[in-house]
């Protein structure tokens, strides 16, 4: 069956953007005859050049202005490309998706997302909550506004403490001070309210999964980061089959029917067997390759399941290692003039 | 002990735990005790086999399967 998907973060970069594995994933079904376009940003974003991967790419105004400009601006790459379905994978433009995931589909361009109600699981305010339903825990916290509740909280937990933004930043704080630094820099950049948070150490260990909005894995791989960049992005990683952390995975998609991918973030305490839940995102992290890579093609689940076209969830062995390497190419000057003047490589 | 069984050994003495990602190494001696837990033996059982099949006198096997024991006890893994 011939797919026109289209997917966004195809910045790979060393911040990387989930684009590129999902496309290399779409790629890798022998059943799937799939077209890559490359939804991006900006001119320079590497996966725009890469055309032994993405076929076509088109730039997009950003998610964050008028939404009717975006809407039209997909409504024309449609009509060139056959756009059929596709995955927006950045934290940015998910809001605007998930909104007008019905107006898309209307459109004739299909989407596998979570609902509103959904998405905003994931929001730090909500992670205990989460934590307890799907049978593991979160580190303590509490949502302050203001320095009274501040001081207050950070009583109760102790220090160190986690100051959070509900959605981004993050910062370790050892005294009432620190604190409230963190408490004002965060404010004053993503608003209110603030997540106060105790500290808790183990072993980082993450879940790349997919539910199909009824209760069903599309695929599930649990991972170690073993090597990570000054960014904190993943550079060596091994498969993992931790049961407490594939349990919860398993009992997130059942318990909320959730749909579509995520990544769920956890601490395992291992001297005290206990796994901490300390973020979900709701979307593909930027190495779900090594998920396709170990056999589990999750993306190519989500557009099968899509398409109801049959789906196979496979298993996958732990102790399967993830690397990361730098590449280079060279262009012609002409593909990023095009780009520039008339934002599409086709 | 479970996290014991589960673990994955090769021949030349690397070590996964496949829960944790977790990797060691281990020299001959413990790959020979580390197999011997593995199938079950205690650690009395296994000084005394290698007391009879190495140039091993029991006290000082005894010794090493001890000291091996609390380390992998160290690691969690009994």
């Amino acid at each position: 069956m011939d797919v026109v998907v289209g997917i966004t973060g195809i910045n790979a970069i060393d911040n990387p953007g989930p684009g590129i594995g999902i496309a290399k994933s779409l790629k890798e079904d022998p059943e799937l005859s799939v077209q890559i376009v490359g939804l991006a940003y900006d001119a320079m974003e590497p996966g725009i050049y890469m055309d032994w991967i993405v076929d076509s790419a088109f730039l997009l105004p950003y998610p964050s202005g008028d939404y009717r400009a975006y809407l039209e601006r997909l409504r024309y790459i449609r009509a060139q490309t056959g756009l059929n379905f596709l995955f927006p994978v950045l934290d940015a433009e998910l809001p605007l998706y998930i909104k007008y995931q019905k107006a898309l589909e209307a459109e004739g361009i299909r989407t596998f997302l979570p609902s509103l109600e959904q998405y905003k699981l994931r929001g730090k305010d909500r992670l205990e909550e989460v934590a307890q339903t799907i049978g593991i825990t979160a580190p303590r916290s509490a949502v302050v506004t203001s320095y009274e509740e501040l001081a207050r909280a950070a009583e109760d937990i102790g220090f160190p403490l986690m100051v959070k933004g509900v959605f981004y930043k993050a910062y370790k704080a050892f005294s009432l001070p620190e604190a409230a630094s963190y408490y004002s820099k965060i404010a004053a950049e993503w608003g209110y309210p603030i997540i106060v948070q105790q500290v808790v150490t183990g072993e980082e260990m993450n879940v790349v999964a997919a539910g199909d909005g009824n209760g069903n894995a599309l695929g599930m791989v649990g991972i170690k980061k073993t090597w990570i960049t000054e960014l904190g992005k993943i550079w060596t990683g091994v498969t993992i089959k931790n049961d407490r952390l594939l349990a919860a995975a398993q009992a997130f998609i059942e318990r909320y029917r959730w749909k579509g991918a995520f990544e769920l973030e956890c601490i395992v305490d291992l001297e005290n067997d206990t796994v901490y839940l300390i973020e979900i995102n709701p979307r593909f992290p930027a190495w779900s390759y090594f998920a396709t890579g170990v056999g589990v093609n999750i993306a190519a689940n989500i557009v099968r399941s899509a398409l109801g076209l049959p789906v196979t969830v496979a298993d996958y062995e732990p102790g399967k290692l993830y690397i990361r390497f730098t590449d280079d190419f060279v262009v012609d000057m002409d593909v990023f003039q095009k780009m520039m003047l008339r934002g599409e490589r086709r | 002990m479970d996290s014991l069984r589960q673990l994955a050994i090769n021949e030349e003495g690397f070590v996964f735990n496949p829960a944790t990602g977790e990797s060691w190494t281990v020299n001959s001696t413990g790959l020979y005790i580390l197999k011997l837990l593995k199938e079950g033996k205690d650690e009395d059982t296994i000084a005394r086999q290698m007391a009879a099949e190495f140039d091993v006198d029991l006290e000082t096997a005894q010794r090493d399967v001890v000291d091996f024991v609390e380390k992998l006890r160290s690691y969690r893994l009994l």
